[in-house]
């Protein structure tokens, strides 16, 4: 039995080792860079529309 | 206005943002380990850097107050502290979007994450205990204190990633990173630090007309006080 279990380990090694196991880079992900530049965008335009509807009326402009 | 910062700044912002952004998008080499999804960094890296640097700024106008009290110092103030948080929440979501790939988790209590998370609550509160105190000279005077207070964290947060052991990586350097990968980052913040000082202007203009309308407010209201009504009144005619 104990002979049986070494057996299937070192065949899944031998598996493992033949495979591309470890090459470490993820892959595709292009959703996240997307949800990131949007979200980030969409904040600033938010942000210039708040900065535009809370600006200083024409009074204030003139004075400066 | 300014005719650079009603045309010039914004065309910069954009312009340099969106060479910055293309740089990293298309240009750019996808790193060793994360891929394309490293090309994050070119928005989550300059958020950070302006949302630190708004709130050095906010800090440098509260003490500024403090040791010569001015509604202009007051107001720079305050606006440097809403971009700031600004810039620092969008970081924090962009943070967290990476995190996602790369770590497995949107979230984790690291020292990077959570001290960033209490510097936001904090800018919050600063924001909150603006909106709530009437009084502007007193408005003034506390939010200078609750700016130096939540500043004491901004050193914090530079280093938490040095102090303990973290998740979030170490600040890297030039010689650290491929200079395909330098160019693109230090154009997008270069672009979003003209859109940083942008906001900030805009923002300025508001808050200071604000608390010049505050000031102005009590004298054109009626008064309980019959001499000084019978002043105002003789003032009007």
């Amino acid at each position: 039995m104990i002979a049986l279990t070494s057996l299937s380990s070192v065949s899944s090694l031998m598996v493992l080792a033949q495979t591309t196991v470890g090459s470490g880079r993820l892959q595709g992900g292009w959703g996240y860079v997307g949800a990131c530049y949007g979200i980030s965008v969409a904040a600033f335009v938010l942000y210039s529309v708040s900065l535009w509807a809370r600006r200083p009326r024409a009074a204030s402009d003139s004075k400066e | 206005m300014n005719k650079f910062v009603k045309f010039g700044l914004p065309a910069l912002a954009l312009g340099l943002l969106g060479w910055g952004w293309w740089l990293g998008l298309a240009w750019a080499p996808p790193d060793r380990e994360m891929g394309d999804v490293q090309r994050i960094m070119y928005v989550h890296v300059p958020l950070q850097w302006m949302a630190m640097m708004a709130m050095f700024i906010n800090f440098v106008a509260a003490v500024t107050y403090l040791l010569r009290q001015s509604w202009k110092t007051d107001a720079l103030a305050e606006a440097a502290a809403e971009v700031g948080l600004l810039f620092g929440t969008l970081g924090m979501i962009t943070g967290s979007i990476w995190g996602r790939p790369t770590w497995g988790v949107y979230w984790s209590w690291d020292p990077r994450l959570t001290s960033e998370a209490i510097l936001l609550v904090a800018y919050t509160g600063y924001l909150v205990l603006r909106r709530f105190v009437e009084d502007p000279e007193k408005r003034a005077v506390w939010s200078a204190v609750v700016a130096i207070i939540g500043a004491i964290n901004l050193p914090i947060v530079w280093f938490s990633v040095r102090w303990w052991r973290s998740l979030h990586q170490t600040q890297s350097s030039p010689k650290t990173v491929d200079p395909q990968m330098v160019l693109p980052l230090r154009v997008a913040a270069f672009g979003m630090l003209a859109l940083m000082i942008l906001f900030l202007v805009h923002r300025y203009r508001i808050a200071l007309a604000e608390r010049r309308a505050e000031v102005a407010l009590p004298e054109a209201l009626p008064t309980d006080d019959p001499a000084l009504r019978a002043a105002h009144s003789s003032k009007v005619a």
